[in-house]
C-alpha cells in the first residue's frame, strides 16, 4: 500500500496533510518517513484538518496528497466537498474499508462511494500496479487545466492495500517527465487578492455547478490523452475508464470493480473453456461514470450481472444502480445486482461461479441478491 | 504454485514473516505474493498471513483456503480450524521446543509432515522483540527457508529490505541449522474439510455484538500480571511503624474515626506525633515530585484530635509488667502490653506522665490538652501509674522480683555540657541546661525579661529554648550552632518559625568561654568551617585558626545533647533490640526508647516501645505479633508511580498564630487543618485504592475486582501488560509465566 505513498513521492508531492487510520496507516508512515526534495508532511489532529491542510496548500499552488479510509473519510467529509467545489487538484488515496459501527476493518467500498456526488473523480483500482500507476495518472488528470478537480484513488482494504507483490515502480526521472510542475491557476496571490468560496447567489451557484459538470464531462477524454503520455513515458499501459474482457461475442456480461474483478476474470476463463459465452467489464472510473462507453460495450447483451462490494440500504449495490440507469430502455434487458463481499468477506471463485450460474438460469430480474449469507 | 498459510498472534510478526519469505523467494527469481488477514487489531489476537510462490505471475487476490504448507508461530493455535483445507503430505512448521515426533503421534496431524523449531528461545536469546512478545519471524524465516529449499543467503538479502540486521541474521542462521523435520513419511489421507460460514449471525440489535471475542491464550502469554500491594515509602520509613497510607485512605473518605483506629493500632500518641514528629514520612512522600509532600503530620493531628474510637483490651494475661519511665517509649510499651491484657504499672520520677513530652516540649508546640488526651486513652486501659518515684539501680533490681518483666524506658537523662569557665547553675543570668530551662518556663518559674539570651545547639531543644525565651520577653535571642542549617537536627519548620519570630542563628560558630568585662558578660566564640563527614554522616565542624570573636551575652542556655544513663541497669547489661537483659530476679528487663536506641524522637521511641512490648509478649505467650520490616525493594518510589495520571493540587497547610500574638503567649502556633481534604493528595503508592483503571483498560476484559482485590482470568490474559502500565501506583507487576 505504500505504493500510493511512493507514487506521491514520485510526483514530488509538495504538501501532505494526513492523519492515520487503519488500513491506510502504512501510507502515512511511508510519506512521513521519506524525505521530500521540496515540501513537507504536516501531521494533524484529525482527518477534517488533514483535508483542510491540503485545501490551504493547494490554494497556495502546491501539489497535494492525502490518504484516508472508512470513518476517517466520513469525518473528513465536509472538507472533501470543499476541495472539489474550490476546484483544487488534490489526490487522495482512499483505502476502502467498511464503515462502522459495528467496527470492521475489512474491505467495502461504501466509504468512498458516499462521496459520489461531491464532484471528485473516482478511480477504483484492482492491483498494486494499478494503484501505483493510477496515483501517478491522477495527479496529471487533476492538474489538467481543463479539469481541475480532485481525484480519489480507491483500493480494497487489505486485499490490495496490504498485499506485497512485485511491481514496476516509476523512476524519479519518469515521474518528472510525466508530471510537469504543478500549476493551480487560481492559486492565491498577494498581488492580486481575490475571495474564493464566499457568498454566492443562486444564479452564480448555478454557473459554479455547470462548470463542475462541464469539467467532469471532459475527464474521460483527458484521461485517454494522458494514458497515451503514460504509455510513452513508462512503456506500459495504465487501465482507463473501463476494462472489457471477452465481451465481443458474449451473451452474458458480468461487471465488477476493485479486486473482485480479478477473481471474476478467472471465472470467465473457466466458463469460456466450457464453451459458455461470458465476458466481463471492470469499472475503474466511477466518477464521472463512463455510461456511453459502457452502453457500447454491452451492445445488445441481454443478461448483465453486477457484483457490488458496497450497498445502499433498501436499494442495492451502488454500481448496479448506476449501470441499470445507463442501460435502461435498451430492449428487454436483465440487469441483476449481486452483493458480494459486503463487510469485507473474501469473494472466492465459488461465490463468483454461483453468480454466473444464477444469472445464466435467471429469466427475470429480482431484488439484489446477497452472497455469503443466508437471506 | 506453492501456497503457504501462516498462523500467529498479533505482535509475533507473522505478516512480516510472509513478506520476508516473499522477498526471499523474489531474490531466488520467483513470482511472489504475501499478505495478512487481520483480526481485531490487538496484540495476541489470532492473525493469518498468506504466501504464494510461483514461476508464473500471480494475480489471485483471494485468501488461501487449500494451503500446501502451514507455518504456526504459536503451537497453542493448533486446532482443527487451522488445518482447514491443508493438502495431505504438506508440512507444518511449528514454533515450539518439542520434537516433531511429539506432534506426529497425534492423529489429526498424521497426514502431514511436522517440522519444529524453538524460535521463541532463539528470538529471546538474540534480543528480538520484547519479553512480552518475542518476535519470532526472522528465526522462522530461516527454518522455512530450509524447508522450502531456499538459499539462506536469499533470506539474509531480503532482511536488508526490512532493515533487519544483527540478531535477526543470527536467529535465521541458528534456525536454519536447528530446524527438525519428521523423518517418518506422513500417512496418505484426505484433504481436511474447509468450512465457509454462511449462516446469519447475531445482529447489533441482539445485544451481543461489539464485544471483543474471548481468546484463550493458554501458554501463549509468556508473562502474567500479578496484583499485589507493595510498601508505600511513608509506611516503610515511619519509626513508629504507622500505616500512614492506611489512615490517609480512611481520611480520603472523611472517615476520621477509622483513621484514628488505624493509627492506634501502632501508636497511642497521634495527637502528640501529629504535632511534634519530624515527619519522616513527608521526607519520603512521592507526592514531592508533584507539588510537595502530603501534609501527613497535620492529618495525623486531625485524626488524633477529632477522631473517636473505642480501644479495648483484646487479651488476658496473668503476668505483671513494670514500666520505668512515662515518656513516649514507656507509654507506648504500656499501651500495647495493656491491650494484650498484661497488668501494667508505670513508675515515673516526675509528678505527671509524659516525660519530656510534658517537660521538654513547650506548649506552643504541644499543648497539654493534646498530650493528656493521648495519655488518657492509655490509662483508660487500666494502666497503673506510680508518680514521683525515681527508679535507681537498687529499686530496679527489686522490681525484677516483684514483677514478671520490666520495660525500662528512662530516655536520655544525662545532659551534655561544655566548660565555659563558669559554674553551671550558679544563679540567674548564668548558664543553664535547655531541658531545665524549658521545665522552668513551663512552670512559670523563670524570668528572662529584657535579657540577651544565647542558646547553644542545633536540635529541637535549642529551638524550643530560644523560642520560649522569646515568648518570656527576652530582649534578644540568638542561637549559636557549630555547623550549618543543613546539618541541624531540629525540625526544619521549627527552625523556619524561629527565624520568622526574629531569632538569629549564628552558624559555624562554637562557644569557647564566658568572661566578664567592665560589668558586661561576653561569650567568646570560634568561627568554624565544615570538614569531612563524621560518623553521623554530617560534615564535621573544624575550627578556623585565628578566627575568634566575642558577642555580648546575658544568659546562656546549653542544648547540645543528652545521653542515656545506664546506671540503673545491671552492671554487666548488654543492650540489644533482640534480647532482653536477664537478671538475678526472675524478670527480664527490656530496655526501650532512647535508653536503647538514642534516636531522639518521640516517633522512634513509640516504635521501639511497641517492638519491645511485642517481644516481651512473644516470650510469655509464644505469639509473634510483630512483623519483620518489608524488604527495601518492595518500596514503591516515585519512579514507579505514574505521576502523569494525577491532577495537581496544592498542599493544605495549617493556619498559624499571627506573629504579633506570639511575643508573650505560649498559645499553640500551628492551629491544625480545618478539614481532611489534604488526605486526597495521597497517591496511595503501592497500595490498591480500587481506582479500577486496570479493569477499565484491560483490552480483553480478563480482570475484575472482587471486594477490594483484583483477580485475573489467566486463561484469557495474553500478558500484554496494559493493566500494569495503567496502574498508577505499581500494585500490578508482570511476572514471567
Amino acid at each position: 500500500m505504500s505504493l500510493a505513498g511512493e507514487a506521491n513521492r514520485g510526483a514530488r508531492g509538495a504538501v501532505c496533510g494526513i492523519y492515520p487510520i487503519t488500513p491506510q496507516t502504512e501510507i502515512v508512515e511511508f510519506v512521513a518517513r521519506f524525505p521530500f526534495t521540496k515540501g513537507r508532511v504536516i501531521p494533524v489532529e484529525s482527518e477534517h484538518s488533514a483535508m483542510a491542510v491540503c485545501i490551504g496548500a493547494a490554494l497556495n499552488g502546491a501539489r497535494t496528497f492525502t490518504a484516508s479510509s472508512s470513518n476517517g473519510l466520513a469525518y473528513m467529509a465536509e472538507n472533501v466537498m470543499v476541495a472539489a467545489f474550490y476546484r483544487l487538484p488534490i489526490v487522495m488515496a482512499a483505502v476502502n474499508r467498511t464503515l462502522g459501527p459495528p467496527w470492521n476493518i475489512w474491505a467495502d467500498q461504501g466509504d468512498s462511494l458516499m462521496f459520489r456526488d461531491f464532484a471528485w473523480i473516482q478511480l477504483y483500482c484492482d492491483t498494486n500496479q494499478d494503484v501505483a500507476d493510477s496515483a501517478m495518472l491522477a495527479f496529471r488528470i487533476a492538474e489538467d487545466p481543463r479539469v481541475l478537480l480532485p481525484v480519489m484513488v480507491c483500493m480494497d482494504a487489505f486485499i490490495v492495500s496490504h498485499t506485497s507483490m512485485e511491481i514496476e515502480l516509476a523512476t524519479q526521472d519518469q515521474a518528472d517527465r510525466f508530471l510537469p510542475l504543478c500549476d493551480v491557476p487560481h492559486h492565491l496571490d498577494l498581488e492580486h487578492p481575490v475571495t474564493i468560496g464566499g457568498m454566492s447567489f443562486p444564479q452564480e451557484t448555478l454557473t459554479h455547478r455547470l462548470e463542475l459538470d462541464e469539467a467532469m464531462r471532459r475527464v474521460p477524454a483527458v484521461m485517454e490523452e494522458h494514458r497515451v503520455t503514460f504509455r510513452e513515458v513508462f512503456g506500459r499501459e495504465v487501465a482507463g475508464d473501463l476494462e472489457a474482457y471477452r465481451t465481443e461475442d458474449a451473451d452474458r456480461i458480468f461487471i465488477a470493480s476493485g479486486s473482485i474483478s480479478i477473481t471474476l476474470k478467472d471465472v470467465v476463463d473457466e466458463w469460456r473453456e466450457k464453451g459458455e459465452k461470458v465476458g466481463m467489464i471492470r469499472i475503474k472510473l466511477f466518477r464521472p461514470f463512463p455510461g456511453e462507453r459502457l452502453r457500447d460495450l454491452c451492445g445488445n447483451v441481454e443478461k448483465i450481472g453486477v457484483l457490488d462490494r458496497n450497498y445502499s440500504a433498501g436499494t442495492g449495490g451502488i454500481f448496479w444502480q448506476e449501470i441499470r440507469a445507463v442501460l435502461q430502455g435498451q430492449g428487454d434487458r436483465l440487469v441483476q445486482g449481486y452483493l458480494t463481499g459486503v463487510g469485507g468477506g473474501d469473494v472466492v471463485p465459488e461465490t463468483v461461479r454461483e453468480v454466473v450460474r444464477d444469472l445464466s438460469q435467471r429469466s427475470k430480474a429480482a431484488a439484489p441478491i446477497w452472497k455469503g449469507i443466508d437471506q | 504454485m506453492i501456497e503457504i498459510r501462516i498462523h500467529g498472534r498479533g505482535g509475533q510478526g507473522g505478516v512480516t514473516l510472509a513478506k520476508i519469505l516473499a522477498a526471499s523467494e523474489h531474490c531466488e527469481g520467483n513470482s511472489v505474493q504475501a499478505f495478512g488477514v487481520y483480526a481485531a487489531e490487538r496484540s495476541g489476537a489470532p492473525v493469518q498471513a498468506y504466501l504464494r510462490i510461483d514461476d508464473e505471475p500471480i494475480h489471485n487476490p483471494n485468501q488461501i483456503y487449500e494451503p500446501d504448507h502451514l507455518i504456526v508461530l504459536d503451537p497453542t493455535l493448533i486446532s482443527p480450524a487451522i488445518l482447514s483445507g491443508l493438502k495431505p503430505g504438506g508440512w507444518i512448521l511449528l514454533n515450539c521446543e518439542k520434537s516433531p515426533e511429539y506432534y506426529a503421534a497425534q492423529e489429526r496431524v498424521a497426514t502431514f509432515r511436522i517440522a519444529t523449531i524453538d524460535a521463541t528461545s532463539i528470538a529471546v536469546k538474540n534480543g528480538l522483540g520484547s519479553k512480552t512478545v518475542p518476535i519470532v519471524n526472522t528465526a522462522l524465516a530461516g527454518a522455512a527457508a530450509q524447508l522450502l529449499g531456499m538459499n539462506l543467503e536469499s533470506v539474509i538479502e531480503a532482511f536488508d529490505d526490512f532493515g533487519f540486521h544483527g540478531g535477526n541474521i543470527k536467529a535465521a542462521r541458528e534456525a536454519w541449522d536447528a530446524v527438525r523435520v519428521q523423518q517418518q513419511a506422513p500417512r496418505p489421507g484426505e484433504r481436511h474439510q474447509q468450512v465457509m460460514p454462511h449462516e446469519r449471525g447475531p445482529g447489533i440489535l441482539d445485544g451481543n455484538t461489539g464485544a471483543a471475542p474471548a481468546l484463550r491464550t493458554g501458554q501463549w502469554a509468556n508473562q502474567q500480571p500479578v496484583w499485589q500491594n507493595a510498601t508505600p515509602p511513608c509506611n516503610f520509613i515511619c519509626p513508629a511503624g504507622n500505616d500512614v497510607q492506611g489512615f490517609l485512605a480512611a481520611l480520603t473518605e472523611e472517615d476520621v474515626n477509622s483513621a484514628l483506629e488505624i493509627l492506634l493500632q501502632t501508636s497511642p500518641l497521634p495527637s502528640v506525633c501529629g504535632r511534634v514528629c519530624p515527619g519522616f514520612c513527608m521526607t519520603q512522600c512521592n507526592r514531592s515530585e508533584l507539588e510537595g509532600p502530603v501534609n501527613v503530620r497535620a492529618l495525623e493531628r486531625y485524626a488524633g484530635d477529632h477522631g473517636e474510637t473505642q480501644i479495648s483490651v483484646t487479651g488476658q494475661r496473668l503476668e505483671k509488667v513494670a514500666v520505668v519511665g512515662a515518656g513516649p517509649a514507656g507509654l507506648s510499651g504500656a499501651y500495647h502490653l495493656a491491650r494484650l491484657g498484661y497488668g501494667v504499672t508505670i513508675f515515673e520520677a516526675g509528678s505527671e506522665l509524659g516525660g519530656l513530652m510534658r517537660t521538654g516540649i513547650p506548649s506552643y508546640r504541644l499543648p497539654r490538652e493534646a498530650l493528656d488526651r493521648d495519655i488518657g486513652r492509655i490509662m483508660a486501659l487500666g494502666v497503673q501509674a506510680i508518680l514521683d518515684t525515681r527508679i535507681d539501680h537498687h529499686r530496679l533490681e527489686q522490681l525484677t522480683h516483684e514483677f514478671d518483666a520490666v520495660l525500662a524506658a528512662t530516655g536520655l537523662q544525662k545532659l551534655t555540657s561544655v566548660d565555659l569557665g563558669v559554674d553551671l547553675g550558679s544563679g540567674k543570668g548564668q548558664v543553664m541546661q535547655g531541658i531545665e530551662f524549658l521545665d522552668h518556663a513551663r512552670q512559670g518559674s523563670i524570668n528572662v525579661e529584657g535579657e540577651e539570651v544565647i542558646v547553644i545547639g542545633g536540635g529541637n531543644t535549642a529551638i524550643d529554648a530560644a523560642r520560649s525565651a522569646f515568648r518570656l520577653g527576652a530582649s534578644d535571642v540568638r542561637i549559636i550552632y557549630r555547623r550549618t542549617r543543613d546539618e541541624m537536627p531540629a525540625i526544619p519548620e521549627e527552625v523556619d518559625d524561629a527565624i520568622d519570630e526574629g531569632i538569629r542563628i549564628d552558624f559555624l560558630c562554637s562557644p569557647i568561654r564566658m568572661r566578664r568585662d567592665d560589668g558586661k558578660r561576653l561569650l567568646s566564640c570560634q568561627r568554624m568551617e565544615l570538614g569531612e563527614p563524621d560518623n553521623s554522616g554530617r560534615r564535621r565542624p573544624i575550627a578556623i585558626p585565628g578566627e575568634e570573636f566575642e558577642i555580648p551575652c546575658g544568659r546562656v542556655i546549653l542544648a547540645i545533647g543528652q545521653a542515656a544513663d545506664f546506671s540503673l541497669l545491671p552492671h554487666d547489661a548488654v543492650l540489644s533490640k533482640t534480647q532482653p537483659i536477664e537478671t538475678d530476679g526472675e524478670a527480664p528487663v527490656y530496655p526501650a526508647g532512647d535508653l536503647l536506641t538514642n534516636e531522639g524522637t518521640v516517633t522512634a521511641a513509640i516504635g521501639c516501645g511497641r517492638d519491645m512490648a511485642l517481644m516481651l509478649h512473644e516470650r510469655f505467650s509464644g505469639e509473634k505479633l510483630y512483623t519483620d520490616p518489608p524488604a527495601a525493594e518492595t518500596v514503591v518510589r516515585a519512579d514507579r508511580i505514574r505521576l502523569q495520571h494525577f491532577d495537581r493540587h496544592h498542599r493544605h497547610d495549617e493556619n498559624v498564630l499571627p506573629f504579633a500574638d506570639r511575643k508573650s503567649s505560649f498559645d499553640e502556633v500551628r492551629q491544625g487543618l480545618e478539614d481532611v481534604v489534604e488526605a486526597k493528595r495521597c497517591l496511595s503508592c503501592g497500595v490498591c485504592n480500587t481506582c479500577d483503571r486496570c479493569v477499565t483498560y484491560c483490552p480483553d476484559g480478563v480482570l475484575k475486582r472482587v471486594g477490594r482485590e483484583i483477580v485475573f482470568d489467566y486463561d484469557y490474559c495474553k500478558g500484554c501488560g496494559v493493566c500494569m502500565s495503567e496502574c498508577s501506583r505499581a500494585v500490578i507487576y508482570m511476572k514471567a509465566g
